[in-house]
């Protein structure tokens, strides 16, 4: 009858507007479970206590916990401060959204995670409110970043330091020479003196002289490499420029008993490059050479600086008989700020500069090492 | 003249003790020297006598080694003047522009270098002098005066080129 047909016409219609809005929320479901799954962030949801009732997959990366393990839990129990993240969540409720720019978490395994996190509360159609959704992203790493900045600028203030240092010991050096230079003129011409002492003020004298030629090249070794100048291109010999370093580096090698063997190819190695830069290079390799062999301990001390031409290339290697690089690190030494040295001994720059060097200077560097056998790095540059 | 005039020079630098024992030294060697403390002080002197060469500082305080030398040339142009640096000085001296000088010379100077380059500075000095004192003995020539004009002249000449 009519009416029967017009309630099963209504009721149809229900029907199908229903299933439409079932298929629009399982699709939005299903959009919404992609992000939580992709975004890197830690995404989460509260309930109106603060506790976990949602907690995305970035979140189990970020803070190390599985959802299971979190769920059931306030959130603000992973703040390494729950109280101020209690008064963010509480200026969340005020405002109806809050920022929190850098919020401590603790990871399962111990380690602090910082966080940029932003709030929202969800609010229903009565505006009451449901939840607080939260965004955090890590940025941990970043933190780490400033705080080795913070330590690279010291080293240079401490170099900028040195070289203040080198130029203010030239003058009292300057003095030591002219006076004993005058203590000479005086013994010549002194009357009186036996033979003996005579001789023996000579050699004094030229001691005095010899020493204050020494700390002359001393201060200005240090003074030509500390010098900030801006990149110079230029021809010179490599192997002077080897040569040059290795006695730039005699302190480092002083009291090591380590034997440095030096094979260069046939004749002079000149290169059109950047001697200020190449020299960075090479004083970063042989002082990671250096302290590689000092760290295995052995009696058989042995570094081997190479150099050979092929053609439009050049070839220098720095091979030590030291620890050698673990496999695991392999990928990582030529990373910024990668290190095994202790804090304050190594700044984990050497390499991944050294690569950049060589890199723009056109050329590439590589490297083969055996564990407890060595490690040998090779230098490929074009002659121009 | 059977004698070599001994070479006139004039050191400056604020370090007193270290010009003491170069003076003594060069004082031995036969050179004339007047030593200065200061930028000032080296105009005062060399307003009151010749010098052939100078050697000056680089950092002094108040004037610095630049300026000292470009107003004791501005005073006495034959002057050569060497400049003692620290290391890395040298590059911004020559970027300033202040290329005046015979030669830059690092510091602490090895003593023997520093006669060999003061004597070059004079042998420089010298030539120059003996060049523009020709020029000028020409013009005077050509100007035709008579002998005790001419004599006026030269005697002019020799005190401005501070040839005794």
């Amino acid at each position: 009858m009519e009416s029967n047909s017009s309630f099963l016409t209504e009721v149809q219609k229900v029907t199908r507007e229903l299933t439409s809005y079932k298929i629009e929320l399982e699709q939005t479901r299903g959009y919404l479970q992609c992000i939580l799954q992709n975004a890197a962030d830690m995404i989460f949801a509260t309930d109106v206590d603060g506790i976990l009732i949602s907690f995305s997959k970035g979140g189990e990366r970020v803070l190390g916990y599985s959802w299971e393990e979190v769920a059931g839990i306030p959130i603000k129990d992973f703040a390494e401060d729950p109280g101020s993240f209690e008064r963010l969540m509480a200026a969340c409720q005020e405002e109806g959204c809050a920022a929190g720019p850098d919020v401590r978490f603790r990871h399962k395994e111990g380690e602090r995670v910082h966080c940029n996190v932003s709030l929202m509360d969800l609010k229903n159609r009565e505006g009451e409110r449901v939840c607080t959704v939260g965004i955090c992203q890590d940025m941990t790493q970043w933190k780490k970043l400033q705080e080795d900045l913070v330590r690279v600028d010291r080293l240079a203030e401490i170099g900028r330091i040195a070289s203040g240092v080198a130029h203010e010991i030239n003058n009292p050096v300057a003095v030591i020479g002219e006076a004993s230079g005058w203590a000479g003129e005086v013994i010549a011409d002194a009357k009186g003196l036996s033979p003996e002492d005579r001789g023996e003020l000579e050699k004094v004298v030229d001691e005095i002289h010899n020493q204050t030629k020494r700390c002359r090249n001393i201060t200005h070794k240090l003074l030509a490499f500390a010098r900030d100048s801006a990149p110079t291109k230029g021809e010179f010999d490599v192997h002077e420029l080897i040569t040059e370093t290795i006695s730039f580096l005699k302190p480092e090698l002083k009291y090591t008993r380590i034997q440095l063997d030096v094979n260069f190819s046939e004749g002079s190695l000149v290169v059109n490059s950047d001697r200020r830069l190449l020299e960075q290079v090479f004083v970063n390799l042989i002082t990671n050479a250096i302290h590689a062999v000092l760290e295995k301990g052995h009696d058989d001390r042995r570094i081997e600086i190479r150099t050979s031409k092929a053609n439009s290339d050049v070839e220098i290697s720095v091979k030590d008989n030291g620890v050698g690089i673990p496999e695991e690190n392999r990928t990582k030494i030529f990373k910024l700020f990668y290190t095994t040295k202790p804090v304050g001994k190594g700044t984990g720059l050497g390499l991944p500069i050294c690569q950049s060097i060589v890199e723009n200077l056109g050329g590439t560097i590589a490297f083969e090492s055996t564990v407890g056998e060595g490690t040998v790095f090779t230098i490929h540059l074009p002659v121009s | 003249m059977n004698q070599k005039p001994s070479i006139r020079v004039l050191l400056v630098d604020d370090e007193e003790n270290l010009l003491e024992y170069l003076s003594k030294r060069l004082l031995k060697q036969g050179f004339s020297v007047k030593a200065t403390f200061s930028g000032e002080e080296a105009l005062g002197a060399a307003q009151e006598g010749h010098y052939d060469v100078a050697v000056v500082d680089l950092k002094m305080p108040e004037m610095d080694g630049v300026e000292t030398q470009k107003r004791l040339k501005d005073m006495q142009p034959l002057l050569q003047c060497i400049v003692l640096t620290g290391h890395g000085s040298i590059e911004t001296a020559l970027e300033s522009g202040q290329r005046d000088a015979f030669q830059y010379l690092l510091k602490p100077v090895d003593y023997d270098n520093l006669v060999t380059v003061i004597k070059q500075a004079y042998d420089k000095k010298v030539e120059l002098q003996r060049s523009k004192f020709a020029e000028q003995l020409e013009e005077v020539h050509r100007a035709g005066l008579g002998a005790h004009g001419l004599r006026k002249a030269i005697k002019e000449l020799r005190e401005i080129y501070g040839i005794e």
